[in-house]
């Protein structure tokens, strides 16, 4: 009996969760505001204070681990996450979708909104040395970040500002370290990791390194970027050219 | 101790029936075999009078076994050792029961727990209490639960609070007399907090104070209208026991919200203070407030360090307590009363402290909606990672954080189950990261001994020991023996993972060990050949 009616049970299945797969229906300017204020008081903590991450996982690349659609951040933020540090809350599921609203907000660069020429854009980026330090789908170097979704977590404006400006804001993964060692050996590299004893780098020849504090007679750290402005070099219609590629950028299969 | 005493102790303890009593608890001090308690004695000490490992043979530590949990929670705890049995708490609230010797498990307590379970800072837990023939564990879904030391069995489970409303217990509990002294967290949660003592037979609860006091109680009239229900004031952090004056010696936790204290106007009491409680009844008997109306977290849930000694010429019953705003204090232990203070790391918001030791506010240091720089940060100079005293080298040693934060504040509503803080905090800044340290202050005059600087800040307390041995640890994963008379490293290792957990020595087999917790493993450690 019990095989007889396996695929009744599957079908019925079926229909249940295509009928209980829920979308966000509060998504206001007035929900995204509400939503931020709750996200301030409960989320920030551990995911930041404009979703950028800390503790918990960064929210504003619009990826989450746990599942991206509607129902899913739902049931995440209400319930929480087993086996986390995620705890769920005690609200209301209107007040948790204003929370989603907010979240959702923080991941809007439409792709549409950028002028320029992408392939120009390209060339741009493959003729002024961009691609010896950053890659992109996997080609490129490693000395700077990894460009492949860069237009889906980056507004326009804040990618021109990268390349106008590079020192505006350096993530510690690019600080630089520099020793000087006891027996005049000279060290440099990204900062990996430090501790109290050691530091870890990639060097400039994109080799690991691992030093001991003790060996060296001094060190420090430059939060200066190593990119160079590109204010100089490039024009403003090559400027709006290169934004263009770079917010072109996305992962395999995002439709925005 | 000479190996005949050791050979002896050990016989005498391998043949003893597995009794903790409250004769041997207050006796804990001498007892340097064992680990009984929190704190390894009743005066918070975090000391052990073994002298096997010493600063001149340290360099040969070696790890003896690794017991590695279950858990993809922080592990806070510290263990306790009797008789051979090392007792653990594995997070959020399981028991696990080890041979001492070996590491090899005897039996393991799982809590199952409700889905949804919301703590301020992780589903962790700091120990247990042993009493007789029984372990008592609190559990983040607010139960004190009372275990078979042999078996593992549950004994009897009592509700101490109800876990819907922001309630949980990650405090190790104290055995006291015939007592299980036992907080309760929730501070971010809006919580009245309290301290409870219950029957170790029964869960009867014998008494209860709240932390909070209701209209009409003493210290009431620092509260406005009706932020005493939800004012906070939890016992998160296990207190010591003054057994001449049978007094209970708790520290309590911030006031709620905590960065917004526009509708809880005065000096909200008992929050951040150190209370005296009778033992028998749980009255108060006194207690010493380190900031009154606090709107920036600082906890003060700090073990009480309990010394008799001379102050100014003459005997005196002690209370030396470094709290989170990084100021360290003396306290008179029959009265309360302050003796002295000084600041122990980098602080921006007191001028100092008056002569009742309470803080000269700076102006321009509250929490705004566009954020305050104050130092210490939201972390505090140092929190509820234990401190110890040596009463050889009579210094006071603790893990410090020199780093700031940024305050924010912003309107919230009180909703019972869900956060009640008040905004958020950026509690570390990128770019911005602070640093930390082990240091050596001379209990007497907060004066800086010695310091030795870690590069992160660290979360692990310290032991110190008979050999003159500072034991501590960092996030680095780094477990490290310092001399306790220069702070100079004499051996380290790395572990692998963060420690959040306070190290313990005792002894098995005529042999110290040292254990701490580390990443989500149990290490102990020995002298090599």
């Amino acid at each position: 009996m019990l095989r007889y009616l396996l695929p009744f049970v599957s079908f019925s299945a079926m229909a249940l969760g295509q009928a209980v797969e829920l979308t966000n229906p509060r998504t206001s300017p007035e929900d995204v505001a509400a939503g931020a204020k709750t996200f301030r008081s409960h989320c920030a903590t551990c995911h930041g204070i404009r979703g950028e991450g800390g503790v918990g996982p960064a929210l504003a690349a619009g990826r989450f681990f746990h599942g991206s659609s509607d129902d899913a951040l739902l049931k995440n933020i209400s319930d929480g996450i087993p086996g986390t540090e995620m705890a769920g809350l005690f609200y209301s599921p209107d007040r948790v979708w204003q929370i989603i609203a907010y979240i959702r907000s923080l991941n809007q660069n439409p792709r549409s909104e950028v002028p320029g020429d992408i392939a120009a854009g390209n060339a741009l980026f493959q003729s002024n040395g961009c691609v010896r330090c950053h890659r992109v789908q996997g080609e490129g170097g490693r000395l700077g970040p990894d460009l492949t979704s860069i237009g889906k977590s980056r507004s326009a404006e804040n990618l021109r500002d990268s390349i106008l400006n590079p020192n505006a804001v350096v993530q510690p993964r690019y600080w630089v370290f520099e020793g000087a060692g006891k027996d005049g050996t000279a060290y440099s590299g990204f900062l990996l990791n430090e501790d109290t004893y050691t530091v870890q780098v990639l060097d400039f020849e994109e080799r690991l390194r691992s030093i001991n504090k003790s060996g060296l007679s001094s060190y420090k750290v430059k939060k200066d970027s190593r990119m160079p402005s590109f204010r100089k070099t490039l024009n403003d219609g090559q400027i709006t050219d290169l934004v263009a590629y770079l917010s072109s950028l996305r992962p395999k299969g995002d439709s925005e | 101790m000479k190996l005949r005493t050791v050979f002896l102790a050990g016989l005498v303890a391998w043949c003893l029936p597995a009794q903790v009593t409250y004769e041997r608890l207050k006796d804990a001090a001498k007892d340097s075999g064992n680990w009984l308690t929190y704190s390894g004695n009743y005066q918070g000490w975090r000391y052990s009078p073994l002298d096997q490992v010493t600063r001149a043979n340290a360099g040969k530590l070696k790890t003896k076994w690794v017991y590695q949990m279950s858990t993809t929670h922080t592990v806070e705890t510290t263990p306790l050792v009797a008789d051979g049995v090392m007792y653990i708490s594995q997070p959020p609230s399981d028991v696990i029961a080890l041979d001492a010797e070996t590491g090899r498990q005897f039996w393991r307590y799982r809590r199952v727990l409700p889905a949804k379970i919301n703590t301020c800072c992780g589903q962790v837990n700091r120990g247990v209490a042993l009493l007789g023939d029984r372990v008592f564990v609190g559990t983040v879904d607010a139960h004190l639960v009372a275990l078979d030391a042999k078996t593992g069995e549950v004994l009897w489970d009592v509700q101490v609070a109800d876990y819907k409303t922001g309630h949980s217990i990650t405090v190790a509990p104290l055995a006291v007399k015939d007592m299980i002294v036992c907080g309760i967290s929730g501070g971010e949660y809006g919580i009245r907090g309290f301290l409870d003592a219950y029957d170790p037979k029964s869960g009867k609860r014998k008494w209860r104070f709240w932390t909070i006091p209701e209209p009409g109680q003493p210290g009431s009239e620092s509260w406005t209208g009706d932020a005493w229900k939800t004012g906070g004031g939890p016992t998160w952090v296990t207190g010591s026991y003054d057994v001449a004056q049978n007094l209970i010696i708790w520290g309590t936790g911030n006031p709620s919200p905590d960065w917004n204290g526009d509708k809880r106007p005065g000096d909200n009491l008992y929050s951040d203070s150190a209370i005296a409680l009778d033992a028998d009844t749980g009255k108060l008997k006194w207690h010493f407030q380190f900031v009154p109306h606090d709107v920036h977290d600082w906890d003060a849930v700090q073990v009480p360090v309990l010394v008799d000694d001379e102050w100014q010429g003459k005997p005196r019953k002690l209370v030396y307590w470094a709290h989170r705003g990084a100021f360290y204090y003396v306290l008179d232990r029959e009265t309360g009363k302050f003796l002295t203070g000084k600041a122990f790391a980098k602080q921006t918001w007191a001028k100092g402290l008056d002569a009742n030791g309470k803080p000269i506010r700076l102006p321009n240091i509250d929490p705004s909606p566009e954020g305050t720089y104050v130092w210490p940060g939201v972390q505090g100079a140092t929190n509820w990672y234990s401190p110890s005293y040596n009463p050889l080298t009579k210094y006071f040693y603790l893990a410090v954080w020199e780093n700031r934060s940024v305050y924010r504040k912003g309107d919230q509503e009180y909703s019972p189950g869900n956060r009640f803080i008040g905004s958020v905090p950026l509690i570390d800044l990128p770019e911005e990261p602070g640093h930390g340290a082990i240091r050596a202050l001379n209990p007497k005059t907060g004066e800086m001994i010695w310091d030795y600087p870690l590069h992160t800040k660290p979360w692990a307390g310290v032991l110190s020991t008979a050999g003159k041995l500072v034991f501590g640890g960092s996030d680095e994963g780094y477990f490290f023996a310092l001399d306790a008379e220069t702070g100079k490293e004499v051996w380290r290792m790395n572990t692998g993972g963060v420690i959040r957990a306070n190290p313990i020595a005792y002894m098995s087999q005529g042999k110290q060990l040292i254990t701490i917790a580390a990443g989500s493993s149990i290490f102990t450690f020995e002298l090599g050949k």
